[in-house]
């Protein structure tokens, strides 16, 4: 079937207060793990510390980083009715070791697992990639600010 | 840096042109030889034999449909294993080479009789020897049919169409000519009794019990009329190429090759004896009957001479035609069963200059030529021997047809030759048992009555079997095993282009449809789009993304797994009828490649199959993903639909 084809919106999901800079060049796993800490905060109340962890690491095996840098870890939980998104800053970036591909920028994104949304997901899933190009990615890397990289990206 | 091919289906009357070219040829000299045979009650059995056309033409139709990529051989083959596939595809190259022959010598005889009596009217007092002429001229066109084919020029249906038109006008001519001819003059029937020649009974002088008479007469002038029948088997070879809706678009072929044969073939035939005083048939007019009727009818001399003109011109094109379908069916059966590696690859070697399977096309050139010699351009000696091979492979085709309703009970048929009787989850099937009886009984007449085609024809296909069977023996010593359907060599025109965007305008219909495909053995949703897709309005572009990982250099080339995906899809192309753009491309990412494709396209739809190892929903979010990374930030686009496809579901969703 065909859903409604919902706009998203960026502003909705990255805020300044989930914007994370990752100094140094961790590895892919460990700047997962770091945005996950910081959507457990978030999300803590619906879900378990154990099943999210669980989950990202499960999905992280099956996502892939764009040819842009960009990489976007996503998951489904059926307990959410809304998209939780945390952006991560990594201004010495990390090289993704499956394509050699230098990653600066990573969004760490959970949707509701429901029918009704997935369009939505998609939708969410084809603008972070379009918004995430390698020119924004780099401006990106020079700031500082969570607040900057909140705006630099939702252009507010 | 991608590679692409265009892949096109003609129309049921270009079908039907293409067959009419081989099949209607025999007008020209079917009634000549029959007239030789047993006397003028020739044109019932040509009439009689051009209505039982209409019956092969049924079984035809359900072995085409039954098989796509068919003719006797795949035919034979399923329904009675490769040895006698090998005994009836000797017989068909038998049929091919004379084929040839008998449409140049005839061409020739018809040109030599108009010139006798042009150069008179031209001052030029020349007698043109017929037969000697005849054979010069056949072996010209062969020559020039022999270069074509080593150059690899493609029979074009187009060409076949012009031809069969402007034969169509002459024959309407001709037809409402001789009715007037006919109204003026009166008529009388030819007699229905046949008169056989000593020649004409062959071995039969010796078996005292066996008196042409009766039903065996009538059997025996069957079976010396049947060489109007050739040219089926390429039916079979052309039904591959038919457009959508295939099966409706083959009826409408066969049921115009049935009307154009019956009234060309069969009723110019009969009017001819009508109209030919019966010594003038046997005659001067043996050798090119239908000048002979032009010839003959009422009115002035130089309009029965235009008329004549008109004949020969139809006659030159459609028989000259017919030589270059014989090349074009041997060398396509014979490359057919070398797939099979039963036929050894010295023969299959590619010209160096054309990339065509040049000893193939010596061979028949060769053959050809040498039975044009030896025939000194004697049209009923080639009659004589022409009908083994078309009556070989049409009772081994009927015979199958008969064993698969039985081995292939389950199947199920999009139609069926009429007469069947359901019994134990079969068909059993009497009108097909009959039509079998009726070639049996022609076939063993033929045996005994043809001495030339009996002893010619069984040597030989003796010798083709042989070098199918060596060869085969050659080939399992290298280990090249058999396997049915393995289409792995598909000869498709491929081409390399350095960017999408210069395939793009080709894509000219109003809806376009990416199809990406990657296993051979699913193509689900490749034949779903195929079912409903109106090929009139939509371009279905068939992409296949070959994972490559690094810096490419762009020397890549398509490896024997991507030329089997390829091969899939033409085939399933091909059942369909339907026209696709197939491209294949390197990429590191195939998501990527199908996103920028499809924007390069704007396409609406990308229908994709689903992934054993992922699943629809993540093939889904990775063709968001990169959709959405070829967009410029705050571009719209024009959406998409995207959708997969497995057996009975589908998901559908909209990139934007």
């Amino acid at each position: 079937m065909i859903r409604q084809s919902d706009g998203v919106s960026l502003s909705a999901v990255i805020t300044p207060e989930n914007v994370v800079f990752i100094e140094g060049t961790p590895s892919k796993e460990e700047a997962v793990r770091q945005l996950t800490e910081r959507m457990l905060a978030r999300v803590s109340g619906v879900i378990s510390r154990k099943a999210l962890f669980d989950r990202v690491a499960e999905v992280e095996k099956l996502n892939q980083v764009l040819e842009s840098g960009f990489y976007i870890p996503h998951a489904k939980f059926p307990e959410l009715d809304a998209f939780y998104g945390v952006l991560g800053v990594v201004p010495q970036g990390f090289t993704d070791p499956a394509t050699g591909l230098k990653v600066k920028a990573l969004i760490l994104l959970l949707s509701p697992h429901k029918p009704a949304f997935f369009q939505r997901h998609l939708n969410m899933l084809s603008l972070l990639s379009q918004t995430f190009q390698p020119e924004l990615i780099e401006k990106l890397a020079v700031l500082k600010d969570p607040a900057a990289a909140a705006a630099l990206v939702t252009g507010k | 840096m991608l590679s692409t091919a265009m892949l096109s289906f003609i129309s049921f009357w270009k079908a039907a042109s293409v067959v009419l070219c081989d099949f209607g040829s025999s007008a020209y000299y079917a009634g000549g030889i029959a007239m030789k045979a047993f006397g003028p009650a020739f044109p019932w059995f040509i009439l009689g034999v051009m209505l039982f056309s209409g019956l092969m033409l049924g079984v035809y139709t359900e072995s085409c449909i039954m098989f796509v990529r068919g003719g006797v051989y795949v035919v034979v083959r399923e329904a009675m294993g490769k040895v006698m596939a090998k005994f009836s595809v000797s017989a068909l190259v038998f049929d091919y080479a004379l084929t040839g022959p008998i449409s140049s010598v005839t061409a020739g005889l018809y040109l030599g009789g108009l010139l006798s009596n042009i150069l008179p009217l031209l001052h030029i007092n020349w007698h043109v020897p017929s037969r000697a002429f005849a054979v010069i001229f056949a072996i010209l066109v062969t020559a020039y049919f022999w270069r074509e084919n080593i150059r690899g020029i493609e029979e074009s249906a187009d060409n076949n169409f012009k031809i069969i038109a402007f034969v169509a006008v002459v024959a309407v001519l001709l037809l409402g000519w001789s009715g007037l001819t006919l109204y003026q003059r009166g008529f009388v029937l030819p007699p229905f009794t046949p008169v056989f020649s000593e020649e004409a009974l062959g071995w039969t002088v010796h078996f005292p019990w066996l008196k042409a008479v009766g039903l065996i007469g009538i059997v025996m002038a069957f079976g010396h009329s049947i060489l109007a029948l050739s040219g089926l088997e390429t039916l079979a070879q052309v039904y591959r190429e038919i457009e959508d809706p295939k099966v409706l678009n083959l009826k409408k072929a066969v049921v115009s090759i049935f009307i154009f044969s019956v009234l060309f073939t069969g009723l110019l035939t009969f009017i001819s004896a009508l109209i030919i005083p019966p010594d003038l048939v046997a005659g001067k007019y043996a050798e090119n009957l239908l000048s002979g009727l032009a010839l003959e009818l009422n009115g002035p001399y130089w309009s029965r001479l235009g008329m004549q003109v008109l004949v020969v011109l139809s006659g030159v094109l459609m028989l000259v035609g017919a030589v270059n379908t014989s090349f074009v069916g041997a060398n396509g059966v014979l490359n057919r069963v070398a797939e099979d590696g039963i036929l050894h690859d010295w023969f299959r070697h590619l010209h160096k200059k054309y990339g065509t399977t040049h000893r193939i096309v010596n061979i028949i050139a060769v053959i050809q030529i040498v039975i044009i010699l030896v025939s000194g351009g004697d049209i009923f000696l080639l009659g004589e021997a022409y009908a083994f091979g078309v009556l070989a492979s049409m009772s081994f085709n009927t015979m199958s047809m008969v064993i698969l309703r039985f081995k292939r009970r389950e199947e199920e048929r999009e139609w069926m030759f009429p007469l069947n009787i359901p019994y134990n989850n079969a068909y059993i099937p009497v009108g097909l048992m009959l039509v079998l009886v009726v070639l049996l009984s022609a076939t063993g007449m033929n045996l005994l009555t043809k001495k030339v085609a009996t002893i010619g024809g069984l040597a030989f296909t003796a010798v083709f079997y042989a070098i199918f069977y060596v060869s085969e023996k050659l080939n399992e010593k290298k280990a090249q095993l058999y396997q049915p359907d393995d289409d792995s060599d598909e000869k498709m025109n491929l081409r390399r282009e350095a960017d999408i965007q210069t395939v793009v305008p080709e894509l000219t219909k109003a809806r376009r449809v990416l199809v990406p495909v990657r296993n051979p053995n699913n193509l689900v949703h490749l034949a779903s789009v195929l079912e409903t897709a109106d090929d009139d309005t939509t371009d279905i572009i068939v992409l296949s993304a070959k994972i490559a990982k690094g810096i490419q250099s762009g020397g890549e080339t398509m490896a024997d797994e991507d030329k089997e995906v390829f091969s899939a899809v033409v085939l399933l192309a091909e059942k369909y009828g339907k026209t696709v753009k197939p491209i294949f491309v390197f990429s590191n990412d195939p998501f990527y490649s199908m996103a920028q494709v499809a924007q390069a396209a704007g396409a609406d739809e990308i229908v994709m199959g689903v992934s054993g190892s992922t699943g629809a929903e993540i093939q889904l979010e990775r063709l968001a993903m990169a959709w959405g990374m070829l967009k410029k930030p705050g571009e719209a686009g024009k959406p998409v639909l995207a959708k997969v496809v497995w057996e009975g579901r589908q998901m559908t969703f909209q990139l934007s």
